[in-house]
């Protein structure tokens, strides 16, 4: 028999634990502002160029941008979630900037990463660090603010390992990508999430393969994407900034 | 035969000699050689050029290649190929390794435009490009790579082709880091990433020499494009060909992205169903390289 402040002791980091667990769920929220849903990872400009025209198509992208999202991005979301520190971050940022050669993908990575660092520095109050390294940056002006890099910030501050860290970076861009194949009038809601339950398990192989790695191994696994998403400045008409 | 042990170290060194962008140190080592000849262009212009061979033809499994260029300041030099590099099938899963190391001076170019790598069925390439620049430095890379050997059958059939393009400053700050990785595994072919696509480029034009050539060049990709994309109000005017067109995808991908600061850099990305447009395609992008290097490039 235990007695009560046993009890007690062992209560308490549960009950810390699952404050967070509201805190986890609400970053993958896709109520959360943070302006995921302005783009569309290529798949506007795949659309207008008939690389994607039916529902197998959007599938193919899905799974093609989702590797190289693990293949490009999976590292400096690693590296930010295990090393949580400014100096690291910074790093990163610089790198990750030199790496995005593609200027549409370069500009949606850092208008969806400054917003998420305003966004969870003023909302996670409770895990001071963010504000003051957004504070602190912001005043330095150096700093670029890559999306990736402060995803695996944030989920480090609110106590995501780092292989959640890395399958909820995969998790957040499939969502936005499925968002904006609804938008495209693609796919209809229920197809959508049939769609996202079906690559899941696609999407778990692809964490596998990518996951732990070095900033210096991130690499573009899908040249043709790359392409057709630089055309996103060329449409004639778009609804997605990317 | 090539030993796949040792590294194999190939170095150009330019500099100006009696106002002339000269030759000072060459040195290349099978399976390697380098030609330099005299009169490329016309004696006015100031450029070097250097062709790569390869004996053989061709990179055998196991090859480790290092090269190292050194342009000086407000030199000109240009390394080009006379035909694709083939890599040729890996032997006991063996990589072959090709490295270059180029600095570029002050004011100078250097000017990479050689013709498409194609891997064989089963081959294993690494390949790894480093420049180091000044800021004023100039630099023109051409990169890129067909699915093979099209006559065997073959597309997208190799095992790795692993591409790396690094552009640091002198001060070690990163300008550019791209790295392309295709590779064969458990889980896709390649062949599946590229629908019906066989040629992979990519070009970068970096420094105040091309600022002029950049806006040509980001000009004419897009008036390509927009022809080639949906363009709601052009498919009405023409409905004849409107079934056809809403079918079809490009022949030919291509999109601009400026990079780093003051938006010194531009980098084309392009996919293509055939070798011969990319060619067309360069030969028309680059021709105005021609007053700085003797000659327009790919004729």
């Amino acid at each position: 028999m235990q007695t009560k402040e046993e009890k007690e002791e062992h209560r308490q980091p549960v009950f810390e634990n699952s404050f967070l667990q509201w805190s986890q769920w609400q970053l993958l929220d896709s109520i959360l502002p943070t302006g995921g849903f302005a783009h569309s990872f290529g798949l506007e400009a795949a659309v207008q160029s008939r690389i994607v025209s039916d529902s197998n198509d959007l599938k193919t992208f899905l799974i093609h941008v989702l590797e190289n999202t693990g293949s490009l991005f999976l590292p400096f979301v690693y590296s930010t979630c295990t090393s949580p520190n400014m100096e690291n971050w910074h790093n990163l940022d610089r790198i990750l900037d030199a790496t995005l050669t593609n200027e549409v993908g370069r500009k949606a990575s850092i208008s969806q990463g400054s917003a998420l660092m305003r966004v969870a520095s003023a909302v996670f109050s409770e895990m001071p660090s963010l504000k003051t390294m957004r504070d602190a940056s912001l005043k330095l002006g150096t700093v670029t603010f890559h999306h990736a890099p402060i995803f695996g910030l944030t989920c480090g501050a609110l106590g995501f390992d780092s292989t959640s860290s890395q399958r909820a970076y995969i998790f957040i861009t499939m969502r936005d990508v499925i968002s904006a194949a609804t938008r495209l009038n693609l796919i209809g809601p229920l197809g959508a999430a049939l769609l996202q339950h079906q690559v899941a398990p696609i999407a778990e192989v692809i964490l596998e393969k990518w996951m732990n790695r070095d900033v210096e191994d991130a690499c573009q696994t899908m040249p043709l994407l790359d392409t057709v998403q630089g055309c996103h400045g060329y449409l004639f008409s778009r609804l997605f900034s990317s | 035969m090539s030993n796949g042990e040792e590294e194999k170290e190939n170095s150009v060194v330019v500099e100006k000699v009696g106002g002339r962008s000269s030759i000072t140190t060459c040195l290349s080592r099978y399976p390697l050689k380098f030609i330099s000849p005299k009169k490329v262009g016309p004696s006015n212009i100031d450029a070097v050029w250097v062709y790569v061979l390869n004996y053989g033809g061709g990179i055998v499994s196991g090859d480790r290649i290092l090269c190292k260029f050194s342009v000086g300041d407000a030199c000109t030099m240009v390394l080009t190929t006379q035909g694709s590099t083939k890599v040729y099938k890996s032997v006991g899963s063996k990589c072959s390794h090709q490295i270059l190391e180029a600095r570029v001076g002050s004011n100078a170019l250097l000017a990479i435009i050689p013709d498409p790598v194609t891997c064989f069925s089963t081959a294993r390439y690494y390949q790894k490009q480093v420049f180091t620049l000044s800021s004023d430095s100039n630099l023109v890379i051409v990169d890129w790579i067909t699915s093979g050997r099209h006559e065997s059958g073959e597309k997208w059939d190799f095992d790795l082709y692993r591409s790396t393009n690094n552009i640091f400053f002198d001060d070690g700050q990163p300008l550019f880091l791209d790295t392309m990785l295709l590779e064969k595994d458990k889980f896709g072919l390649v062949k599946e990433h590229m629908l019906d696509y066989q040629v992979i480029a990519m070009i970068v034009l970096l420094g105040p020499k091309m600022q002029y050539i950049q806006n040509i060049v980001q000009d004419n990709v897009k008036r390509i494009m927009t022809e080639q994309l949906q363009n709601p109000s052009a498919a009405l005017s023409n409905q004849k060909s409107k079934a056809d067109f809403f079918m079809t995808k490009p022949t030919l991908v291509a999109s601009c992205s400026v990079f780093g600061p003051k938006k010194i850099g531009l980098i084309v990305r392009v996919a293509s169903v055939t070798t011969e447009s990319v060619y067309k395609f360069l030969r028309h992008q680059l021709a105005p390289l021609e007053p700085m290097i003797g000659v327009p490039p790919y004729r």
